[in-house]
């Protein structure tokens, strides 16, 4: 990976330049998340109890990144490695001072200034946070010592191992995740009934944060854990993706099924509170597996995309609610469902037809436009007799959700066993045809069995399952919202990932890479983007439809231009292209950070949302840009030249582990 | 009946009359070779053909229907199918994946099949895929093995070219428009390749339209030689013909001008 490190320091040197400048840098950031107020507001959340204040974990990062990236030099293959020494110390300590003089100076001037006029957020109460309760003066060379001290302790990692850096980190980030996460341990032990085992109260004490011994005891599980697996862990990995196509894609499959039944499960126990956010990242995932069909497979740049997740919850709204002012026709949900994807299909038409001649930042504007059409038709006075105007459409059809799933899990059983009963035949056939022929993904008559084996528990369970909820259905009801979001989910990515792997997935693919080429290959451009459009538009809609049941009440103002933003940049973070990336960049930022309106494990980043999503974004750009869980072909993309000279490497490599995987499944 | 006609083909950019009014013909089988200076017209020539600009005026009448003025897709489904000077291929899809994704006007299967991966869905892909490494196979080892996974981007530039003629057959077009082929290719290479466009023919049955700088590969593939300038017709005939043709020469070294020329 390569990473923007300046020209090289000498191994244990250091250049006193670059330290003063990574300060400068480093004390403006501090000084800046300050001023914005984060200090004071993130105060109120302790990570340690009572060391160690989420406030201060907001500044006191900062220092100790810096002063590891200060000397950290990049190291390639067949090059020296980099001496280390006392010099990436003293240059961490240097910068570490010189951001902590500049927050001190800060402190010391808002002190004689006041500047609460346009700076709301510096406070006297934030001023006495960052000078460590103590008057200002000494607060001011404290901060200096401090910043000193951390950078110090930044620089002091290139003189670890790495391999116990990664595993410290690893234990940091786990302690804080811990501690994050008090709400949902409350939550779950309270759920299952396991509150007399004081486990909760034990690691979080009063209540505010982790307590010194469960902290302690996190951090060292997560050490102990990484340094032990994290080896096999990438070997297993490695070992996968050395895998033959047919196998890797079993493999997934079988992944993909145990996944989803997790899901059907662990709802039960998770407790109201993950079961609401992580329905948020359902849903947020599920309109980002259909942003991913026109931005990432067919290359349209839909910066409009909140208007199809729009017309899904409205077609919802006034089909289920009773209180939609024209036409009511109080459908249940599922009944609603088809004209949803109905409506959503004629809106993916409407705007796809006159931009099918557009391509790049034009594309983009104009979806831009249609997004906010779509808002302001919903919201205009002369359509309110339908869509309520301002006012919304309230009380939307729940209740049936439970019904619904179990309607769903049938109908998905059904389709099995159907698709169960060709793959046997088409298996048989293979057979008797002589089995030579067999290619990646075709059938076996054993395939099409466990398909029609599985298909028929779905439909005993789907039968069952009406009865095994009915104590459950009342109103918003977060672990059937979940449940409901993840069958959604599956079936989304299901589709995603077969059109892909089609005719009609290599079409989009050659469109996104040169459209006119395409073109005089016999593919017809016009219908690809259409399609495009409209399979994006039907994925949203339903991303919609389940919004409008889970909230009850929608307006207008829900359907805002940052909802395609931070769709899209789910989109980008995860991985422009990859189904597993859209899934991390929803788990990561909807389930971290929250939505627009939802809220995600840290309600403290409510306010500072969209400015973490646009420095996260910023980042990834910089240092990641094909996101976190790439497909390959991205990753080739932007990577050219280092594929080419990795290929021959790989090859090598894969060809070895490939080999390796034959000969244990030969012994077993 | 010819296999292409082409009569009065006339293409205007701006002030630049780039095709002034060709007539061209070309028979099942036969395999033409279009020269001329740098800027005579032979890509637009191609272009216009193959659906990328409409032409301004003129009749291109492909098996005695007129394809002007349809849109590139429809073009090839008809059977038309072309390389492109500067290589354009599909550089981040894989060896094979150019080659599938070019059947897309000979296959029909959409969304539904895919979705519920319908027997008659698997039968297609496998046969996509069975096309694409019998393409392939047409240029020996060059193109096969480890090299269907590879990008088109991580291919020598030879290979590149040869990709793309690949990918042209893929379309199973009856007429294919190379748009010189041998451009930079060592000798080695050039003389290869001649042996293929031959083979083209006589192995695949194409009838080729191929532009060509090379005179060597010109004389050794052509039937016919057809000479533009100026975005005319100047001269048309067999290699030796052309080769002697007053206004070819000229065409290619100029006219000396002024008394100091003998």
């Amino acid at each position: 990976m390569t990473t923007a490190t300046a020209p090289a320091v000498l191994g244990g040197d250091f250049e006193v330049r670059k330290a003063l400048r990574g300060g400068l840098l480093a004390g403006t950031i501090a000084v800046f998340i300050s001023a914005i107020g984060m200090v004071e507001t993130f105060n109120e959340r302790l990570i340690v109890d009572p060391i160690l204040s989420l406030g201060y974990a907001a500044l006191l990062w900062i220092p100790v990144l810096f002063g590891y990236r200060v000397s950290k030099r990049l190291a390639l293959e067949g090059m020296e490695a980099p001496k280390v020494g006392a010099g990436n110390v003293i240059a961490g300590a240097l910068l570490g001072a010189t951001g902590g003089a500049i927050v001190g100076a800060f402190v010391l001037l808002v002190d004689a200034v006041n500047v609460r006029s346009t700076l709301i957020n510096v406070t006297p109460a934030m001023i006495d946070l960052l000078a460590f309760g103590a008057s200002v003066v000494v607060g001011a060379l404290l901060l200096v010592v401090v910043g000193g001290a951390l950078g110090a302790l930044g620089g002091s990692f290139h003189l670890i191992n790495p391999r116990v850096r990664s595993s410290v980190l690893t234990g940091v980030s786990w302690m804080v995740l811990f501690a994050f996460t008090e709400l949902v341990f409350g939550d779950i032990f309270g759920t299952n009934g396991l509150d007399w085992l004081w486990l909760d109260r034990l690691m979080y004490g009063s209540g505010r944060g982790l307590t010194i011994g469960a902290a302690g005891v996190v951090f060292l599980a997560a050490v102990l854990v990484s340094l032990r697996f994290k080896g096999r862990v990438r070997g297993t990995v490695a070992r996968f993706q050395a895998l033959p196509e047919n196998k890797r894609r079993s493999r997934g499959l079988y992944l993909g099924a145990g996944m989803l039944v997790a899901g059907l499960v662990l709802p039960s126990v998770f407790g109201s509170y993950l079961n609401e956010v992580l329905a948020s990242v359902g849903l947020f995932m599920l309109m980002g597996i259909g942003l991913n069909v026109v931005v990432g497979f067919a290359g349209l740049l839909d910066l409009g995309y909140v208007a199809f997740f729009a017309v899904g919850a409205y077609t919802t709204a006034v089909l289920t609610s009773p209180l939609s002012p024209n036409v009511a026709p109080q459908m249940a949900f599922f009944e609603a469902l088809p004209f949803v994807l109905l409506m959503a299909a004629i809106a993916g038409l409407i705007v796809g037809t006159p931009v099918i001649r557009m391509r790049g930042d034009y594309l983009a504007i104009v979806t831009l436009a249609f997004g906010e059409i779509a808002r302001l038709i919903f919201q205009a006075d002369w359509l309110s007799g339908t869509f309520g105007g301002a006012q919304g459409i309230l009380q939307i059809g729940k209740g049936s959700i439970h019904t619904l799933f179990g309607y769903v899990v049938v109908a998905i059983g059904v389709v099995g066993l159907i698709i169960g009963f060709l793959r046997w035949r088409e298996g048989r056939r293979l057979d008797r045809e002589g089995g030579a022929a067999h290619l990646p993904g075709n059938s076996t008559p054993g395939m099409g069995i466990t398909i029609m084996a599985g298909s028929a528990g779905a439909i005993a369970f789907g039968l069952l399952f009406p009865s095994f909820a009915t104590w459950t259905v009342t109103g918003i009801d977060s672990e059937a919202v979940f449940r409901m979001v993840l069958m959604f989910v599956a079936i989304a990515g299901y589709v995603s990932w077969r059109l892909q792997e089609s005719r009609v997935g290599r079409a989009w693919m050659a469109m996104r890479e040169d459209e006119q080429v395409a073109e005089s290959m016999g593919i017809n451009v016009v219908t690809a983007k259409l399609l495009a459009f409209v399979i994006g538009a039907m994925l949203a809609s339903l991303g919609g439809a389940l919004f409008a049941v889970k909230i009850g009440t929608i307006f207008p103002s829900s359907f805002k231009i940052v909802q395609s933003i931070i769709i899209l940049v789910i989109v980008i973070v995860g991985g422009m292209g990859s189904l597993r990336g859209v899934a991390i960049g929803a788990l990561v930022l909807i389930g971290i950070l929250g939505g627009p309106t939802q809220t995600g494990l840290l309600r403290e980043f409510q306010e500072y949302k969209l400015l973490l999503y646009g420095a996260i974004l910023v980042y990834m750009m910089l240092q990641r840009p094909e996101g976190l869980l790439p497909s390959s072909r991205r990753t080739r993309e932007l990577h050219q030249e280092e594929f080419l000279q990795d290929a021959w490497i790989k090859t090598q490599e894969g060809a070895a582990a490939v080999a390796e995987v034959e000969a244990e499944e030969a012994e077993t | 009946m010819p296999l292409l006609e082409i009569r009065g083909l006339a293409k205007q950019f701006g002030g630049l009359q780039a095709l002034a009014g060709v007539d061209f013909s070309i028979d099942e089988g036969e395999i033409v070779s279009v020269i001329g200076p740098n800027g005579a017209g032979k890509t637009t020539f191609f272009n216009t053909i193959s659906g990328m600009y409409p032409p301004d005026t003129g009749e291109i009448l492909f098996e005695g229907e007129d394809i002007a003025g349809l849109t590139p897709d429809r073009i090839a489904k008809r059977g038309i199918a072309r390389t492109f000077q500067n290589v354009r291929l599909f550089p981040n899809m894989t060896v094979l994946e150019n080659i599938m994704v070019a059947q897309h006007c000979r296959t029909s299967k959409g969304v539904f099949a895919a979705l519920f991966r319908t027997p008659a869905f698997q039968r297609e892909e496998a046969e996509i895929r069975q096309r694409a490494v019998d393409v392939l196979g047409f240029f020996g080892t060059r193109l096969t093995g480890y090299r269907f996974e590879q990008p088109a981007f991580a291919l020598s530039y030879a290979n590149r070219r040869r990709l793309e003629i690949a990918r042209a057959m893929a379309t199973q077009p009856r007429l294919l428009l190379l748009d010189e082929p041998t451009a930079g290719m060592n000798p080695r290479e050039t003389r290869e390749l001649t042996g293929l466009i031959g083979k083209l023919r006589s192995e695949r049955g194409f009838t080729i339209v191929v532009i060509e700088h090379d005179m060597r590969v010109v004389r050794d593939v052509s039937d016919r030689v057809f000479v533009l300038d100026h975005g005319t017709k100047i001269a048309e005939g067999s290699y030796a013909d052309i080769s002697t043709n007053e206004d070819v020469i000229t065409a290619y070294l100029g006219r000396p001008t002024g008394e100091g020329a003998a």
